[in-house]
């Protein structure tokens, strides 16, 4: 037995674990899987299935290559090491010989030259030789595992899922792999890999499949004949205020999502609360950024709802009929695209909300939940700043987001009167 | 588990119900030379010198203060040697053989009440002074420079929360001597002429606000309060402390006496009632000896000076399956880790604690936040180690890593399972250098 010395603490929370969290959000996902799959049939395992796999590929061959150079790197290290070494020396006697220009600095240099060659031929001779057996045996075997591969906390799954439920149903299945490739190695690889990323993957990889593929993608089940667009949201996208968006879906279709064309994963919201729930007491995520997200949302269409004299359909079809609460719990609740202090959370959340809004309103795409988190994870970096970063409200910081809660319902609602 | 959670399970269950064990008295004491705050020191006894217990052996030099050092048990001197003490380091220690009298030095008296009675705030002082007594919480901070403050001081709060887990010291403390608390305490009242006492413990500890509820009836005359804290980490942390217990906020960097409240810890509290009334300095010290390392958990009331060593082999020793241990002085979350069990319990020794290592394997940092949300000081853990980590010593700067108060809740909440701690404490040397 021997002591050993650590610094304090010695203790650590036994349930703080990443895997937990990460597991948790797989499984308050599995409802929405499960329900994707009983309305859209096969279609909907198939692309939850490519979503995964492309991900979960993509990040296996990535550390897989990475571990590769790594070991080829290693090998050849030490020899390379002293040649470097070398050279630099003799890079330095130079330097002070012709700055200094003294016998005895350009005699050391000299003294030097004359053995340099010596010195570098069997290192390069050693290199070469290194070069021809490298990698060696033992590097060159294939590992079934490498270091990198964070498969086994959950991550690439549930950014996989998450990709998959926001497609839409009709959908090539060569396009769902292209766009999870791109979107792993693209938003989060990249950077790094886990904990490093600023985009959402998940996001990054819808975002990019609309903006390519967009033709390729449509909407099938469930859509109603005679409205204008496939989804509630297409739908208000055409005709902004007109009531008859609830003819084709009843408030109990929008509640449920029985029925309800749309996105795989983001139209029953009854199933994403439950989801929600779940993670909220397993304390897997932090409520305050989808209740901030869904509090703004339904705040803006409110005061849009007076200014204009809608009735309560208005909020509720906002709520409910696109993919804001599937957003709302499951992406911008990422960890690791969220600003770290409370407030910072809270802002974050408030601009989700309005960004999603304002796109929704004013913007020529039927849906902003997607692009109005990739444009919040921009602000990451800037609401984390060390100068104004708090953990805790000041009064000061309170009076001047209530200001800007109030300039952002005003700039809305006059939009609004010139638009609609 | 992303949440601001300062609660930390405390596995004090077993501990709580375990009776002190009056220690059986070692055969030889290691009285360590220099202090916590005193690098210099001088012996005035020579080697084969026959000493009596309470007997002065030398003096430490702190700087601005001076405080003697006690002999803790009657014996002869033999030298002196070096053992390791709470700060990991190898100290000069004084040994001295028992020789189980226990023959009290004649200084060593009883104070009538009737003269305490009479004692205004510079008796009081002075007997602090002579006793050497200091902050027995771990601070080590001499009692009698707080208690002489010029300021106005209206509560005392005596600090038993005892937040650490593990830890069951102050607990058996309270249960075994609850009268010497609230007469030290009633001494320090009458000292600085304080209106209020409250007495700080956790809402959880029931056995124990019973215990002190009894007491306080027979203190009808004197203003003492109990207060009951909430269950959280760090809870015991002075400035956290006043706050919930008498609702005065102090801000990091601002000394207590200034709002017009002295702290002490209640072990400090009953010391100073011994030195007090018996003119005894602290002889012996309630300690926990406890770990899932070691096999018989112990609550023990140890001589200052004993062997750690001792101590474990008292508990029936190591666990013999365990491979690698921790061998740690103070509290699981700030307490140090020791390199040999070669070591001695000093003054402020509140605890022995044996864990079996374990290596955490860390993961990357998913800014789950957790740190930040649980910070008892509201500073961005997870910000300064990123700062740390690319040298920023102006960010550093600006996250105020200088007001860490090192209390490990940052690390203990890590989802990634980082040592967040640590890099919080490499970004306050990086403040501090500049």
């Amino acid at each position: 037995m021997e002591i050993v010395t650590k610094s304090s603490p010695h203790l650590r929370r036994p349930q703080a674990r990443v895997t937990r969290m990460m597991r948790d959000v797989s499984i308050a996902l599995l409802p929405l899987v499960i329900f994707a799959i009983v309305q859209h049939g096969l279609t909907a395992l198939w692309i939850l299935l490519a979503a995964v796999f492309s991900m979960t590929a993509t990040e296996y061959i990535f550390y897989q290559v990475m571990d590769l150079l790594e070991r080829m790197r290693e090998a050849k290290s030490e020899t390379e090491e002293s040649i470097r070494d070398l050279r630099a020396e003799k890079k330095e006697l130079r330097a002070e010989a012709r700055k200094k220009k003294t016998e005895e600095t350009k005699e050391a240099y000299e003294s030097f030259l004359s053995t340099y060659k010596e010195k570098l031929a069997p290192l390069k001779e050693k290199r070469k030789e290194e070069n021809k057996t490298a990698p060696t045996e033992e590097n060159k075997s294939f590992r079934l595992w490498n270091s990198g591969f964070t498969l086994t906390n959950f991550s690439v799954v549930t950014s996989g899922v998450i990709y998959g439920l926001t497609l839409p149903d009709a959908i090539p299945l060569a396009v769902v792999m292209i766009g999870g490739a791109v979107g792993l190695l693209l938003a989060k690889l990249i950077f790094g890999g886990m904990g490093q990323n600023i985009f959402n993957p998940a996001a990054f990889a819808r975002v990019f499949v609309v903006l390519s593929f967009g033709t390729l993608l449509s909407y099938e089940a469930f859509v109603a004949d005679g409205a204008a667009g496939a989804t509630p949201m297409t739908f208000l996208n055409e005709y902004i205020f007109d009531s008859s968006v609830t003819d084709h879906y009843g408030i109990w279709t929008l509640f449920s999502g029985i029925g309800l064309p749309g996105s795989l994963g983001e139209t029953s919201a009854l199933l994403i609360l439950v989801g929600g729930l779940y993670l909220a007491l397993r304390r897997s995520f932090d409520p305050v950024v989808p209740l901030t997200y869904i509090g703004t949302v339904f705040l803006l269409s409110l005061t849009v709802m007076f200014s204009q004299g809608l009735d309560f359909w208005f909020p509720l079809v906002h709520l409910f009929g696109g993919g804001l609460l599937f957003g709302a719990v499951f992406m911008a609740t990422d960890p690791i695209t969220s600003p770290v202090t409370r407030p910072g959370r809270v802002y974050f959340a408030f601009g989700l909300g309005v960004v999603t809004f304002l796109i929704r309103i004013f913007g020529n795409l039927p849906e902003g939940v997607v692009f109005a988190i990739l444009i919040m994870n921009m602000f990451v970096p800037a609401l984390d700043y060390p100068r104004w970063a708090k953990n805790r409200f000041s009064a000061r910081a309170a009076v001047i987001f209530a200001m800007v809660v109030v300039a952002a319902v005003i700039i809305t609602n006059v939009g609004v009167h010139y638009v609609g | 588990m992303i949440t601001g959670s300062r609660r930390v399970s405390d596995y004090k269950q077993l501990m709580k119900e375990l009776p002190t064990l009056r220690h059986v008295d070692p055969e030889r004491v290691y009285i360590n030379l220099p202090g916590e705050r005193c690098p210099k020191y001088t012996v005035h006894v020579e080697k084969g010198a026959k000493v009596k217990l309470g007997e002065i052996l030398g003096e430490r030099d702190g700087g601005f203060f001076k405080q003697p050092i006690y002999s803790t048990v009657s014996g002869t001197v033999e030298g002196t040697t070096e053992k390791t003490d709470a700060s990991g380091e190898k100290i000069e220690c004084l040994v001295i053989k028992n020789d189980y009298q226990d023959t009290y030095h004649e200084s060593i008296t009883d104070r009538p009440d009737s003269v305490i009675a009479d004692f205004k705030k510079k008796d009081f002082v002075e007997i602090l002074k002579d006793k050497g007594l200091v902050g027995l919480g771990g601070a080590a901070f001499p009692s009698y420079i707080k208690l002489d403050t010029d300021k106005d001081i209206h509560t005392v709060v005596i600090n038993a929360v005892e937040c650490e887990p593990y830890l069951s010291s102050d607990y058996r403390l309270i249960k075994d001597q609850p009268e010497d608390i609230f007469k030290g305490l009633s001494y320090v009242m009458q000292a600085i002429e304080a209106d209020r006492g409250v007495i700080a413990v956790k809402k959880t500890k029931r056995e124990l606000i019973e215990v002190l509820e009894r007491e306080q009836g027979r203190f009808a005359d004197k203003d003492i309060r109990i207060a009951k804290l909430d269950d959280y980490y760090p809870q015991g942390w002075e400035n956290a402390t006043f706050e919930k217990a008498i609702g005065i906020k102090v801000d990091v960097g601002t000394l207590p006496m200034e709002k017009g409240i002295l702290g002490f810890n209640v072990s400090t509290c009953a010391a100073i009632y011994e030195a007090v009334k018996h003119n005894l300095p602290v002889i012996k010290r309630h300690l926990t000896v406890n770990g899932d390392a070691v096999k018989f958990p112990q609550n023990i009331r140890a001589r200052v000076g004993t062997s750690v060593k001792e101590l474990i082999e008292l508990c029936d020793g190591y666990r013999a399956d365990a491979k690698a241990v921790e061998v740690i002085l103070g509290g699981p979350m700030m307490g140090k880790s020791i390199p040999d069990d070669d070591a001695i319990v000093t003054q402020t020794t509140t605890s022995v604690l044996v864990f079996e290592s374990t290596d955490h394997i860390e993961e990357p940092c998913v800014r789950c936040a957790s740190c930040v949300y649980s910070c008892p000081v509201d500073i961005q853990p997870v910000s300064i180690m990123n700062a740390v980590k690319r040298n920023d010593e102006k960010a550093a700067q600006e996250l105020r890593a200088d007001r860490c108060i090192e209390c490990g809740l940052c690390a203990y909440v890590c989802t990634s399972k980082i040592h967040v701690t640590d890099y919080v404490r490499k970004g306050k040397a990086l403040t501090e250098t500049k």
